[in-house]
């Protein structure tokens, strides 16, 4: 599968990748400088004092320069330094953070994929039934219901109602709060929250784009081929029907990303998880340029290989394409 | 109140305009068929309550939406005041009803840029092809490279907080799907002989845009159109909610449950929280169900 000409077809995208990354690299940093204010203001200087301080991290040079000056760390993979912290180097700082939000967005994405195809084949079988009516205005309610409705109802229900208030404040017990990554099944129960937030919105779309291709695939003659020859009706759905009908499903995967992507940024700041999008949030309202700046990358380059992988994926699941 | 009044309006003027008499009894159909969905119906119902909130808010509210102290902070739900009163005192029931008004307005205009916006790029790319198609392409792609929120939030800090503000910066991140569709209807129709005709007589490029192929996509754009209110409102909810909002002391639903959900983590009832928060939830509803039965009614060919 992995021949000459699906190579090419990576390199090409690749580059691709990196010229996406460098124009929006370049559009955040015009705009993030182009800001009233700077990252000091909370330290009250003036005159020469401020314009020292200016010249030490480079900011008193044109946009360009210092654009320039941050491509050429970036290529070696040094994001540049944080303004509000005086100097800590950001790299390690995002990709600790991306960590975070990829243990997050995977979850997402598990909930996603795995309500999204049941539910859509459930109801594809079970076509005009209640059960198909119930599945699909429950995916439309999916997607209606902003993501921070239901975090903030789960956290009434589980936090509140539950007895695990303290102190009148909330308790909900974060793995990564003084002890992140503890593992096992604690974190999983705190991650299942924030997941099922943001993948109810995005599961669906994935319910109702299942269900179509499905109720379409499952009209094809190959089908009652396969029942004629006295297949089993579950194998027949799932390894005959299912796999054809994923190929329209893998098509809106790039804008369930982005959809999980969003939720993540939203959630990050309802449960206070020390993820990327709680940092761009805090880093543009700080004026924390670099950091501003590093997070678009990261999500960026992100964004570019997650559909790549997609488009990648086109090819095993329909061995009819290919590039 | 101008959705509902939406659907007749397009109708009329295709009727009166360049279509011959079966394909007015095509749109007719069409609105038939929408009556005829029940859920789209109710649908309709509540955003016609909606439209109606919404009018008298700009007018009347219980208390003044903005007056502090008209009760005790905090005050739980009662016949005076009937969804209680915020931290401040504020009467919520008013604030709720002139919270309306931002997510109508933010809905509606973001639908209506993104609608000139995305028509004119995607009948310019479809129609020329070549190097415009491709340079419109690859910035549709960069757009797409990123997550609309962030720069919908990027836009907000760099432009100000205003409605205008948020109404721009939400249309930034939400504009590639109409053109993206406008486009790839632009590419087929173009090549069909109506359009060969205009060309071949010599018509204008701008008249072939507008008055030949605009007119024969019509459907899956209204389509379109009605879904990006609901994915507008839902954005505005979110930046508001993240504290990127229309400035204080205007009520927004967004604002509200983010007011709200402090509260719930002070330790107080979570009322504040549940009436924006449902009233977010049912709008969006409304819309997608909307939405949904207007496709099934004027575009069965698309399917999702």
């Amino acid at each position: 599968m992995l021949n000459r000409g699906t190579l090419i077809y990576i390199a090409q995208r690749v580059v691709l990748i990196a010229f996406t990354v460098m124009v929006v690299s370049f559009g955040v940093f015009v705009v993030v400088h182009s800001l009233p204010g700077n990252a000091f203001i909370s330290d009250r200087l003036h005159g020469k004092a401020l314009q020292l301080l200016l010249h030490q991290y480079g900011l008193d040079q044109p946009v360009v320069i210092q654009y320039w000056n941050w491509l050429k760390g970036a290529i070696h993979g040094d994001l540049g330094i944080s303004l509000v912290t005086r100097g800590a180097p950001i790299t390690p700082i995002v990709l600790k953070e991306l960590s975070v939000s990829a243990m997050v967005g995977g979850a997402a994405l598990l909930v996603t994929i795995g309500l999204g195809v049941t539910f859509g084949v459930i109801a594809a079988i079970r076509q005009n039934t209640w059960v198909d009516y119930t599945l699909t205005t429950f995916a439309v309610i999916g997607y209606s219901v902003p993501s921070f409705v239901i975090a903030s109802l789960g956290i009434l229900i589980f936090a509140n109602w539950l007895n695990n208030v303290s102190n009148g404040a909330f308790y909900y017990p974060l793995p990564w709060q003084g002890t992140y990554g503890g593992g096992g099944l604690s974190t999983l129960i705190s991650l299942s929250l924030p997941a099922i937030s943001i993948g109810l919105y995005t599961s669906g779309q994935v319910t109702r784009i299942t269900r179509a291709s499905m109720l379409e695939v499952i009209q094809q003659d190959y089908i009652r081929t396969a029942r004629a020859k006295g297949l089993k009706s579950r194998r027949v759905t799932v390894r005959h029907a299912l796999r054809n009908a994923l190929v329209p499903v893998m098509s809106i995967m790039p804008s369930t990303v982005l959809g999980i992507l969003t939720g993540v940024v939203v959630i990050e700041n309802i449960f206070t998880i020390p993820g990327l999008g709680k940092e761009f949030v805090t880093s543009i309202t700080q004026q924390d340029y670099n950091l501003t700046v590093g997070v678009f990358t990261i999500y960026a380059v992100l964004i570019g290989f997650a559909n790549l992988i997609v488009d990648l994926l086109y090819a095993v699941v329909d061995p009819r394409i290919r590039y | 109140m101008a959705t509902t009044t939406y659907m007749p309006e397009v109708v009329t003027e295709y009727a009166g305009g360049t279509v011959a008499r079966e394909q007015v009894s095509l749109w007719r159909d069409g609105l038939r068929r929408l009556r005829r969905n029940k859920l789209a119906v109710v649908a309709m119902g509540f955003l016609a309550f909606l439209a109606v909130v919404t009018v008298v808010s700009l007018f009347w509210t219980p208390y003044p939406p903005n007056a502090i102290g008209t009760c005790q902070g905090y005050t739980f739900p009662s016949p005076k005041h009937l969804m209680g009163c915020d931290d401040l005192g504020r009467d919520l029931l008013s604030r709720v009803m002139v919270g309306s008004q931002v997510s109508l307005v933010v809905g509606l205009a973001t639908a209506f840029v993104v609608l000139v916006v995305g028509v004119v790029v995607g009948l310019v790319a479809g129609y020329m092809r070549g190097w415009v198609d491709t340079v419109i392409s690859v910035i549709i792609n960069i757009f797409y490279g990123v997550p609309p929120l962030l720069i919908a939030i990027s836009l907000y800090v760099l432009l100000g907080a205003s409605l205008v503000n948020i109404i721009i910066a939400i249309s930034a991140t939400v504009w590639m799907d109409m053109a993206r569709l406008v486009r790839g209807q632009s590419l087929s129709i173009r090549e069909r002989e109506f359009v060969e005709a205009a060309r071949a007589s010599g018509t204008k490029t701008s008249k072939i845009l507008f008055a030949h192929i605009f007119p024969n996509a019509l459907g899956p754009i209204i389509v379109q159109a009605t879904f990006i209110i609901p994915i507008a409102i839902l954005t505005a909810a979110f930046l508001t909610f993240l504290g990127f909002g229309v400035p204080p002391p205007q009520a927004d639903w967004g604002g509200i449950a983010s007011e709200g959900f402090s509260a719930l983590a002070s330790g107080f009832d979570p009322y504040i929280l549940l009436f924006p928060a449902i009233a977010i939830s049912l709008t969006l509803l409304a819309f997608n169900f909307f939405g949904d039965g207007l496709r099934d009614a004027f575009d069965p060919r698309q399917k999702r």
